[in-house]
């Protein structure tokens, strides 16, 4: 499959990372606008960027870095002081091996985003809404794994999610919605898919609390395509972020729930599915426009 | 009559009426305020947030006291841990020596 998506527009990287041209490259921007088209149309959702980094104090709050610890990526500074600068550079820099060989780093703040609208609800800390609040946003993420497989699982990738912050029924109504206006979208382009229940790759599951909770009361679906790549994602979260951001609704700590579209998934679905003939492949932009009329009409 | 009834509680065996009253003081010690008269053993605990994420490895851990047996975090199906009627049916060994129910 890799020789034949190389030859739609992808160089992959040892680091387990892509790079997009052409033929894949247009699709996944058409594809990520077809889900833009679909949270501007059918919520009226602000949308939002980002930066590629987020304030480890921040994901702190979530316990992230406790739940999925072999996950994260770090960057790494150097320490500005003139000599540490200076002895970085009078030694290799870049040993043969490739590996840094770094002298005083400075202290290490942020964490590489591992999931995109986690800086929206940081973002609106400390806000009471007064209905419920829709956002859409793209971001890298960055997710470290133990194996990678070109658009399948990659350790950066990129991520559109669709979220909503309100009251409990407001989050759950969003996501009945979200699910079915995905569900007209999948159908439009043509990719066959099983909506499983699902668990957040947990780095210690038995000791962590959020692991058992989603096994005792499901808050994910994906959308799963051929058998084991799940290529969207509804996320119930209760009043997690809202709690851990101070943002309230209706008296109490917001609810929130998110769809979360994985785009390189998308273009490996596309391709697998139709082949590697661009002219065979779907218009995602008119499915999203055919999805957000029929979602109006209903 | 077998001799671990007690008396006036005569459809549940001793040892099952104690696991059951360990972990109704249990969740009203992390209820936090919830009013003893307004937890029954059917009171859903996850769906109207009495439990929350943080209690639950403790709470893994109490059954697997009371029941005897390891629980595998892995065969955990959605409504096991609705309410404390539940948890005592999937978890709690009776003390006649029966698996729980599955």
């Amino acid at each position: 499959m890799t020789a034949r998506l190389s030859g739609v527009g992808l160089q992959w990287h040892a680091s387990g990372q892509s790079s997009l041209h052409g033929p894949l490259l247009d699709l996944a921007e058409r594809l990520d606008e077809a889900f833009a088209l679909l949270a501007d149309r059918i919520w009226r959702a602000q949308a939002e960027r980002h930066p590629a980094t987020l304030p480890a104090a921040a994901l702190q709050r979530l316990d992230y870095l406790y739940s999925f610890p072999h996950q994260a990526t770090f960057p790494m500074r150097l320490d500005r002081a003139e000599a540490n600068l200076e002895a970085f550079r009078s030694g290799p820099m870049v040993g043969l091996d490739g590996v840094l060989a770094l002298t005083e780093l400075a202290a290490p703040l942020d964490v590489l985003t591992p999931a995109a609208c986690y800086h929206l609800y940081h973002g609106h800390e400390g806000e009471q809404l007064g209905g419920p609040l829709f956002l859409t946003t793209r971001n890298t993420c960055f997710r470290q794994e133990a194996a990678y497989e070109p658009l399948r699982r990659q350790w950066s990738f990129t991520m559109r999610e669709i979220v909503c912050l309100g009251t409990g029924s407001e989050a759950a109504a969003f996501l009945e919605n979200a699910h079915l206006a995905v569900d007209r979208l999948l159908k439009g382009v043509g990719l066959p898919v099983e909506w499983q229940a699902a668990t957040d790759p947990f780095f210690n599951p038995r000791s962590d609390p959020r692991y058992l909770m989603q096994r005792m009361q499901p808050v994910k679906r994906e959308a799963v395509y051929g058998g084991d790549l799940a290529i969207a994602s509804a996320n119930l979260h209760h009043e997690h972020f809202g709690d851990a951001f101070s943002i309230a609704r209706d008296g109490g700590p917001a609810h929130s729930a998110c769809m979360a579209f994985g785009i390189e998934r998308w273009l490996f679905a596309v391709v697998d599915q139709h082949g590697t003939d661009p002219a065979a492949w779907p218009d995602p932009i008119e499915a999203a426009e055919a999805a957000a009329a029929a979602q109006e009409d209903s | 009559m077998p001799s671990d009834l007690i008396a006036g509680q005569t459809d549940q065996p001793a040892a099952t009426a104690d696991a059951r009253a360990q972990l109704r003081a249990w969740v009203l010690e992390k209820a936090g305020g919830l009013d003893p008269a307004g937890l029954t053993d059917q009171t859903p605990l996850l769906e109207r947030r009495i439990l929350r994420s943080v209690h639950l490895p403790e709470l893994i851990l109490l059954l697997e006291r009371l029941g005897g047996g390891e629980i595998d975090v892995e065969d955990i199906s959605p409504g096991q841990f609705r309410d404390i009627d539940t948890m005592m049916a999937n978890f709690v060994r009776p003390a006649d020596g029966s698996e729980p129910r599955p």
